[in-house]
């Protein structure tokens, strides 16, 4: 009798304790999710356009130093 | 990765020197910086900003990167570093300003995320800095707690409980909104043709889906 209670008493929180991690598991992929998502967006011209900046200033700045 | 990013190497840092590799690598990073800044600062415009913002700054500091070391890691220090001064400037300039955004639920600063993606975008933005900042590096990011720490700049412990914190404040903020239940599941429809919108917005008609097809004006 005393070992069903204590069974059952422990069998709570377990389900609880599962359907919790269940939760913070579907949280985390919505998590992810929105992340990627934006990960997976095509980069902005702007970005390109900033490289191509740092390329002609390297190559104005290198240029000079040879001349 | 996306496949445009893989394109646009062929156009950009293909010369033979190291700051080429340096460069092509910084290119193949940007789309996480991109969706680390978006999370820290919870608005696209500002987002990109600051990416900018880190790129630049990468490239001024990449005679300290160490190679072989953790580039992202590198890149999401810059970022984050930039991002807390850019708002303690702000503050500066003007504290009420600042005050005023945090107040105001779904406008400014939460109007992209909530309008695309739903309750646990607007959830993250309830948290603390210090725990989004863990929560998404860890959680979404992909970064081990180690990694997570040199990025913040504290110790592996302290992530650790800023991560189980932030889990459970952000399970606690959401569960607490009893609409949620029932309207997760199908606006998922919703948010993928709000992405799908935005996506349209951001990218001209003429460079279509593929990225390689963009041109040097």
């Amino acid at each position: 009798m005393q070992w069903d209670n204590t069974v059952s008493n422990e069998e709570k929180p377990n389900e609880k304790a599962r359907a919790i991690r269940a939760r913070q598991r579907a949280i985390g992929r919505e998590l992810r999710r929105m992340y990627d998502d934006v990960a997976q967006e095509p980069v902005p011209d702007d970005f390109l356009d900033l490289l191509r900046k740092i390329d002609d200033a390297e190559d104005a700045r290198t240029g000079k130093k040879v001349s | 990765m996306t496949a445009s990013a893989h394109h646009q190497h062929a156009e950009i840092g293909h010369n033979d020197s190291g700051d080429g590799d340096f460069k092509t690598e910084l290119l193949a990073l940007i789309p996480f910086l991109r969706a680390f800044a978006r999370s820290l600062t919870g608005n696209q415009e500002g987002a990109d900003d600051l990416a900018q913002e880190t790129l630049v700054k990468a490239w001024q500091s990449r005679a300290t990167f160490i190679p072989g070391t953790n580039l992202k890691a590198w890149l999401f220090t810059i970022l984050r570093n930039q991002f807390y001064s850019d708002r303690r400037r702000a503050w500066r300039q003007a504290p009420w300003d600042q005050d005023a955004a945090e107040r105001i639920p779904g406008g400014g600063e939460d109007q992209v995320f909530s309008a695309q993606l739903s309750d646990t975008a607007r959830a993250l933005r309830c948290l603390s800095d210090e725990q989004r900042e863990a929560l998404i590096l860890v959680g979404a990011g992909g970064f081990s707690y180690e990694d997570a720490a040199a990025i913040c700049k504290c110790a592996v412990g302290t992530v650790k409980s800023r991560v189980a914190r932030a889990r459970k404040a952000l399970m606690e903020i959401l569960d607490g909104d009893d609409t949620l239940d029932g309207v997760s599941r199908p606006a998922e429809g919703d948010a993928a043709r709000e992405i799908m919108a935005q996506l349209d917005r951001l990218t001209p008609p003429e460079s279509g889906e593929t990225g390689g097809k963009r041109r040097p004006k």
